[in-house]
């Protein structure tokens, strides 16, 4: 459906997006995951023709996103970060003319503006000017818009920003609905998000390609069979120590106070069979074990220590995750 | 494009704006209207309308940025730029709509003129061969106007900004005449004849004395239409280049 090919933006000296390519297949969630400023943004921008890329090439249909700009823009309906509604305008009036400046036929106009406004549920709002809707309605208006015509591919640039809970699930049960004729990409710095509707994600940090896997894969890689949880009562120093002097051990992480004279540490081995070592070595010092367990990496875990690398695109999140992370401390809030 | 063109409309004609403007002019119009009729019998002003359409395109002039000012810098601060650019529709396209629905309101605008004329012609006589001269001429200057006004739209994010720019743009037009025949131009001859050959205050009057002229009507129409250019290539370079 969609082929993105080295795409390459610079604003001035500075690089927004650093050589992507991708491929959004037909009928398919594909989930766009970054922090925020990876260039998220910029690159959906791109792909629905707002902005021209430096370098690169965007074909949407066959149809070339800036040789043949009308007719690749036919085929989709964007949704950017800010709703592009007219404050002035009334919801409905507004939908009219985003129909007919997408050409939808004369005839279909109210149909089709109908159709949108019951799928997003804002037929009660109809009358109502632009301007004085809640920002989640606004969000829907937009969201409204992007469906009209009935692009094939739909943009939507963080779609759920600004919703309340119950909208936000409302919203992707409407993207999982949609997803029966249409292809979509979504892009969402919320990985619970992105794993709750997508088949596959492509998560870009700084500008450049971090990985691109499915759902499933990086669900398989949440456990890693080389980093251990380990919650031990005992000096923090001693354990430490005995933990270090133990060969295969990469990586101990901050102990973290659990309660008086307990504490979590999370250890990162060189492979699995270093865990007895471990077991008996901390059992020989007369440490206690309260447990230990092979860590769960969160998807946030996983998200963070993709995009904290700064290594090169890696063909599986596997791969990742057999590395280090270069900074053990993460400058992302994890939401 | 026509329902680009339809929406600018509305924006115009649904809110108070196009309305207080034309208010706005008309009674600018009346006065000097008024003051004319009221020197006639001083004798030392002949009244006549192409005088008073003259004497009112200093005016105008004034109000065409606050018409323009918002055209393109409020799509840019409110973000729906993005929603007409991810449009089928061409920058072309969209430059073309908006400004055609600004002349439809600068001709309705100029309707609301016809009032005195035709109010003139029921205890009096009017000219109208020379009316409609100047009234051709007017819109032709218009028409310039507008697409430099929104050329500057075009270039900010802030509609105030764009309004108090065409300010300046719209007194630089005015005051070409008059550097035009400033003494320091006329020493020199061929500068003299370059800059004249601009001013479109000096085709104005060949308008309000009643003549027209084929050279004046290409050079108005082919003025407005380098603007009108010029808009969408500003357009379509700033999204190629950084924002």
């Amino acid at each position: 459906m969609v082929e993105i090919k080295n795409l390459t933006k610079h604003y001035g000296r500075n690089v927004a997006v650093k050589n992507i390519s991708f491929e959004i297949r037909d009928n398919e969630i594909l989930g766009f995951l970054g922090p925020n400023g990876a260039g998220k943004s910029t690159t959906m921008n791109i792909i629905a023709g707002y902005l021209p890329s430096t370098e690169g090439t965007v074909t949407i249909n066959g149809f070339d996103i800036t040789e043949q700009a009308s007719e690749a823009k036919k085929c989709i309906g964007y949704l950017p970060e800010i709703p592009p509604v007219y404050p002035d305008m009334r919801v409905e009036e507004y939908l009219k003319f985003v129909a007919g400046l997408k050409g939808v036929k004369r005839g279909e106009i109210p149909k089709q503006v109908e159709d949108s406004m019951e799928r997003l549920h804002i037929s009660d709002m109809r009358r109502r000017l632009i301007r004085n809707l809640s920002k989640g309605y606004k969000q829907r208006v937009g969201f409204a818009q992007a469906l009209l015509g009935n692009p094939k591919l739909l943009i939507l640039d963080e779609p759920t920003v600004g919703l309340d809970p119950a909208q936000v699930s409302e919203v992707r049960k409407l993207i999982l609905d949609l997803k029966q004729d249409h292809s979509i990409i979504f892009s969402s710095h919320i990985l619970a998000e992105v794993s709750a509707v997508c088949e596959r994600v492509v998560i870009i940090n700084k500008g450049e390609i971090k990985a691109i896997d499915t759902i499933a894969h990086l669900e398989e890689s949440m456990t890693a069979d080389t980093t251990l949880d380990l919650t031990a009562d005992g000096e923090t120093t001693k354990t430490v120590r005995i933990l270090k002097d133990i060969r295969g051990v990469t990586n101990i992480s901050e102990p973290e106070k659990i309660s008086e004279n307990r504490y979590h540490y999370r250890i990162e081995l060189k492979d699995e069979s270093v865990r007895n070592e471990i077991m008996s070595a901390l059992v020989a010092n007369q440490i206690g074990i309260v447990e230990m367990s092979m860590a769960k990496l969160s998807l946030e875990q996983v998200f963070l220590k993709v995009t904290a690398n700064s290594g090169k695109k890696r063909s599986s999140l596997q791969d990742l995750l057999d590395e280090t992370p270069e900074s053990p401390e993460n400058p992302y809030d994890a939401e | 494009m026509f329902a680009l063109y339809k929406k600018e409309l509305q924006s115009f004609f649904y809110s108070p704006f196009a309305y207080v403007l034309a208010a706005l002019f008309m009674f600018i119009f009346s006065i000097s209207f008024v003051t004319s009729i009221s020197d006639m019998t001083s004798n030392t002003l002949k009244f006549s309308f192409p005088n008073i359409f003259y004497n009112n395109f200093f005016y105008f002039i004034f109000i065409i940025p606050i018409l323009t000012m918002r055209s393109f810098a409020d799509e840019r601060r409110g973000g729906t730029e993005v929603l007409l650019l991810t449009s089928p529709l061409s920058v072309t396209k969209i430059v073309l709509a908006k400004f055609l629905s600004i002349v439809t309101v600068f001709l309705f605008m100029m309707a609301t003129t016809l009032f005195f004329p035709l109010y003139a012609s029921i205890s009096g006589q009017v000219m109208w061969s020379s009316l409609i001269c100047v009234y051709i001429g007017f819109f032709l200057w218009g028409l310039v106007c507008i697409a430099a006004g929104m050329l500057l739209s075009s270039l900010t994010g802030n509609a105030i900004i764009a309004a108090i720019l065409g300010e300046i743009v719209m007194e630089g037009l005015l005051f070409l005449d008059t550097f035009a025949g400033s003494a320091l131009v006329q020493s020199y001859p061929k500068l003299n004849s370059i800059v004249s050959w601009f001013s479109m205050q000096r085709r104005f009057v060949y308008f309000s004395q009643g003549m027209f002229r084929l050279e004046d009507l290409i050079f108005f129409l082919s003025a407005a239409a380098v603007v009108v250019c010029w808009n969408i290539f500003s357009i379509e370079k700033r999204r190629w280049s950084h924002r």
